[in-house]
């Protein structure tokens, strides 16, 4: 007998879903495909090929959600997990006070694949670990350097999304995304500092465009600097941000606020809740005339533009924040409803076949100014530059944040000097975004993937991309990261 | 092997099958060397918020991962499909990265075959439970919050997993592990309560006394007020302690200790908190989630790593630890944190004895701010009092802090018998709760 198709299967737990009385009910199978190369202090430590393949089935019935998942996929397996799913659903009727209803969409048919030039797969290994060897022994060229790490890293997505209301999606997409640091160590102290591309949806060109030799010379002697540099002193100062220390500044204070299940109340429990509540959508004045922070889950190459989101919901662009004003939550079919909303936004997400899908933030980023990185540093007497990831923090409501970076530069009278150490910055999120008096041009604009994002119970990993140009912020507390402060 | 035999799916992968298909992997194998480890995972969680049901779910995964090497070059891969087409593909391709991969100069052997330990924590009751049982402790949970007109929002899960290690010299492990968990945040308007447990029985996780916990602490915190930050006596409970510990077990690494990018540099056998504290790995415990043996096929036992405040141990890779000397290689997956003199009995009594502290529930968001002194920074959750000659005043809006565990626990004032500690961003550990003198608070939040 031959092996089932994926269609086949899918057929088979659906037909069991509709046969139980279910409203709505669909199955995700998925074959991820992942390498992962990994060098420490001049060595390979590790080469890891993962394939993760299997499915989950999820039913709404009679307003309550069950999900069922499995790694084995077989023609005894799929019907006992379709039922198995009916059954818990089933069971959540029990406490389910108010019926889900989900917010009508079109039924897709489509095939989605990720466009790609050199297929990261396909590129010999010696080829990738001659990279990273080379990485490596340039990041220990300055004296001083005492560790290294560089890693390359690929993932494929093969996955169907069926749905009992006839919506049938096939994914083929990939993503990847390559590293170094070097950590350099003076006087006891030690400081490390990192090149990363961002993670994209392209192929291995991603890594070749990145030119890591000269950014791993770059970022050795920058290490050196940084540990050697003068401890920040406390203060107010004006902070002028790079694009890829805003994805993140961005990411956790308006991207996890403007998830609606959050501000709803699902995550009390873990990630938390949201300082935006619904009472202020269309009101409330997050951030300065300048900031524009928009979701795009239509950009190509970026993390959450899939096509579809699990769902089965076409990815879609919309205002978060406008003009400074609140005024879009991400939202999936389920939450959609609670706020008057007619569709999803399609921001509903599971991090694999084993995950249920949650609402995600989406592609946030913030929109180009006008001005280019030079007019605004020039007006800043007082200041620092800040690039890159760092320490970060931040309330379950996402009021009081606080980050570090990857380097600082010092500015005075309008001119960026010497590096400087142990920066952090604190604040609440509206008054910091209302301290944004200037975003750059779209020529610096950039954009940043996260994979790691910590949701849910079980926790899961969500895929985003943040775009943004530099920006300006006047008047931030800045403490050092060296002492209690 | 994988789901054909129909009416007894889904079973773990039981210690023969582990024993069929590791065997399978070796006979396929031309590597020098070759590994296998096993991971069958299977775990239900339900999920509730605002008083009901948000997510009901439960999944199945097991994962085989080979690891082979050829004179110091090697390569792994993995499948989650066990049959035997998937098993040598997962081989040829561990194969093809280890002939291409560069020599490793850190590579070792398989241990040698020993003993391992095997800890059958699979306690029947938590691997029987299902659904009906996890939905049974949510609405036990809801049902109480109800009654006293607060929201419920919280997860119960129960799991059960095969966990297995062999290698071709004749290392062989295999166990099974089950785990439950209970979760609880008690939202009073605008102020909250938590409570957590995870036990290898379901039985044990005390959803009543633990809901009751929660409510108590949602209902104290009803009169909130601003308190500026700044330095104050605490009074941490145990979740709050294990929190910033699990941040000074996770920098003990001891390759960057050889290379002085660790926090410990230089410390080894000194005083680096109070030295009435010790810090022990205790497997065997029946309140913790102790294993049997590492991935890397080394048995898991009792140890010391403080004692009398004073670091004994690093946490050793392989090829460090051989440089260094080191055999056994110490594990820390139970750990159980201790100060010797004289404890209070409850948490309560550490309250009646200060004069003035601020009560912590718990951190939520720890995250280094300095890798070289271990400055942490997070914020408090859930649960924030002002104590005030031996009682709660109130509760206050969450504070920031800026604080290194090597500095906050160089002296402490007065502390409870270990206890069990379980948050949303560490394992689970025995802790006590503490009296700290001097905690830093650096800002506050809107609530």
């Amino acid at each position: 007998m031959s092996t089932p198709t994926w269609d086949e299967f899918a057929e088979l737990a659906l037909k069991r879903i509709a046969a139980s009385g279910a409203e709505y009910g669909d199955i995700r199978i998925q074959d991820s495909h992942t390498e992962h190369i990994e060098g420490e202090d001049r060595r390979i430590a590790s080469i890891r090929d993962i394939r993760d393949t299997g499915f989950g089935v999820r039913v709404l019935y009679h307003g309550a959600w069950g999900f069922a998942a499995s790694s084995v996929l077989s023609l005894e397996e799929v019907p006992r997990v379709a039922d198995l799913a009916v059954e818990i659903a089933k069971g959540s009727t029990s406490i389910a006070l108010e019926k889900v209803r989900l917010a009508q969409e079109p039924v897709h048919r489509d095939r989605i694949v990720t466009p790609c030039r050199v297929d990261p797969f396909g590129m010999p290994l010696e080829k990738k670990t001659d990279l990273l060897m080379s990485v490596m022994d340039l990041l220990h060229r300055p004296a001083g350097v005492v560790r290294s790490r560089a890693s390359l890293w690929a993932r494929q997505d093969r996955k169907l999304f069926v749905s009992t209301e006839g919506s049938h999606l096939e994914f083929d997409l990939l993503a990847g995304q390559g590293e170094c640091t070097a950590t350099a160590l003076h006087e006891g102290r030690f400081a490390s500092r990192s090149f990363n591309t961002p993670h994209l949806r392209k192929g291995y060109e991603l890594i070749e465009e990145a030119d890591f030799m000269r950014e791993a010379s770059r970022v050795a002697e920058q290490a050196v600097k940084k540990v050697k540099a003068p401890l920040v002193e406390a203060g107010e100062y004006d902070l002028v941000l790079d694009p890829e220390h805003l994805s993140l500044t961005i990411h956790e204070s308006c991207g996890h606020p403007s998830e609606l299940d959050r501000a709803l109340g699902y995550e009390a429990n873990y990630a938390g809740t949201s300082f935006l509540t619904t009472e202020k959508l269309g009101t409330f004045r997050y951030g300065s005339q300048h900031v524009n922070l928009v979701a795009d889950n239509t950009e190509p190459e970026t993390l959450a533009a899939t096509g579809y989101d699990d769902d089965g919901v076409s990815c879609q662009q919309w205002d978060v924040i406008r003009d400074g004003i609140f005024v879009g939550y991400c939202t999936n079919r389920e939450v959609a409803p609670k706020i008057g909303a007619t569709r999803s936004l399609g921001s509903n997400r599971a991090d694999g076949w084993g995950s249920v899908p949650i609402v995600r933030i989406a592609n946030i980023g913030l929109e180009p100014g006008s001005a280019t990185v030079d007019q605004l540093i020039a007006d800043v007497k007082h200041g620092i530059y800040i690039e890159g990831h760092g320490s970060y923090s931040i309330d379950q409501r996402r009021y009081n944040f606080q980050f570090g970076g990857d380097a600082f530069w010092l500015i005075e009278n309008g001119k960026r000097t010497h590096m400087l150490r142990d920066v952090i910055y604190h604040g609440i999120t509206p008054e910091f975004w209302n301290s944004c008096d200037g975003v750059a041009n779209r020529s610096v604009r950039r954009r940043y993937g996260f994979i790691t994002c910590g949701k849910g119970q079980p926790g899961q990993s969500g895929w985003m991309t943040h775009a943004a140009s530099t920006a300006r912020f006047r008047q931030v507390q800045v403490i050092r990261g060296a002492e209690r402060s | 092997m994988t789901g054909a035999s129909g009416k007894s799916w889904p079973h773990m992968t039981s210690r023969d099958e582990f024993h069929f298909l590791s065997d399978l992997v070796f006979t396929r194998s031309s590597a020098d060397h070759t590994m296998v480890s096993l991971h069958d995972h299977h775990a239900g969680t339900t999920r509730f918020a605002n008083n009901q049901v948000v997510q009901n779910v439960d999944t199945r995964r097991g994962t085989l991962r080979v690891t082979v090497a050829f004179d110091g070059q090697h390569g792994t891969a993995s499948t989650t499909d066990f049959t035997a087409g998937a098993i040598q593909d997962t081989v040829t391709r561990a194969e093809r990265i280890a002939r291409v991969s560069p020599v490793d100069p850190e590579y070792l052997p398989p241990p040698k075959p020993c003993e391992l330990p095997v800890r059958e924590t699979a306690k029947p009751e938590t691997v029987a439970a299902g659904p009906s049982r996890r939905l049974e402790y949510a609405n036990e949970a809801i049902g109480q919050c109800r009654m006293e007109n607060l929201l419920a929002a919280g997860a119960v899960s129960s799991s059960m997993t095969a966990v297995g290690v062999a290698a071709d010299n004749g290392l062989f492990g295999y166990e099974q592990q089950g785990a439950a968990r209970f979760s609880l945040t008690v939202q009073a308007g605008d102020t909250t309560g938590w409570s957590a447990a995870a036990h290898r029985s379901i039985d044990h996780l005390r959803v009543q006394e633990r809901t009751l916990a929660a409510i108590r602490k949602a209902k104290c915190g009803r009169e909130v007020q601003d308190l500026p930050a700044g330095t104050y006596p605490v009074i941490l409970e145990p979740a709050a302690v294990a929190g910033l510990w699990a941040w000074l077990l996770w920098s003990l690494d001891a390759k960057s200790y050889a290379k002085g990018v660790s926090p410990f540099a230089g410390k080894l056998g000194h005083l680096v908190v109070d030295e009435r504290i010790s810090l022990r790995n205790s497997p065997d415990h029946p309140d913790l989630l102790g294993d049997g043996f590492t991935r890397e096929g080394l048995p898991s036992f009792a140890s010391i790593w403080i004692a009398q405040g004073r670091l004994q141990q690093l946490a050793y890779d392989r090829f460090t630890a051989k440089v260094d000397g080191v055999d056994p290689i110490p594990t820390l997956d139970a750990p159980v944190l201790s100060v010797d003199g004289f404890p209070v009995a409850s948490i309560q009594d550490l309250v009646k004895n200060v004069e003035r502290a601020i009560l912590v529930t718990n951190f939520w968001y720890i995250r280094p701010v300095n890798d070289r002194s271990l400055l942490l920074t997070g914020m408090t959750r859930d649960g924030t009092f002002l104590v005030e000659k031996g009682e709660i005043v109130s509760a206050v809006k969450h504070f920031r802090f800026h604080e290194s565990p090597l500095a906050a626990f160089q002296q402490v004032e007065a502390w409870t018998h270990p206890m069990e500690a379980v948050n949303s961003e560490t394992g689970k550990m025995l802790v006590p709760a503490m009296t700290l003198p001097r905690f830093h608070f650096s800002s506050a939040t809107r609530f």
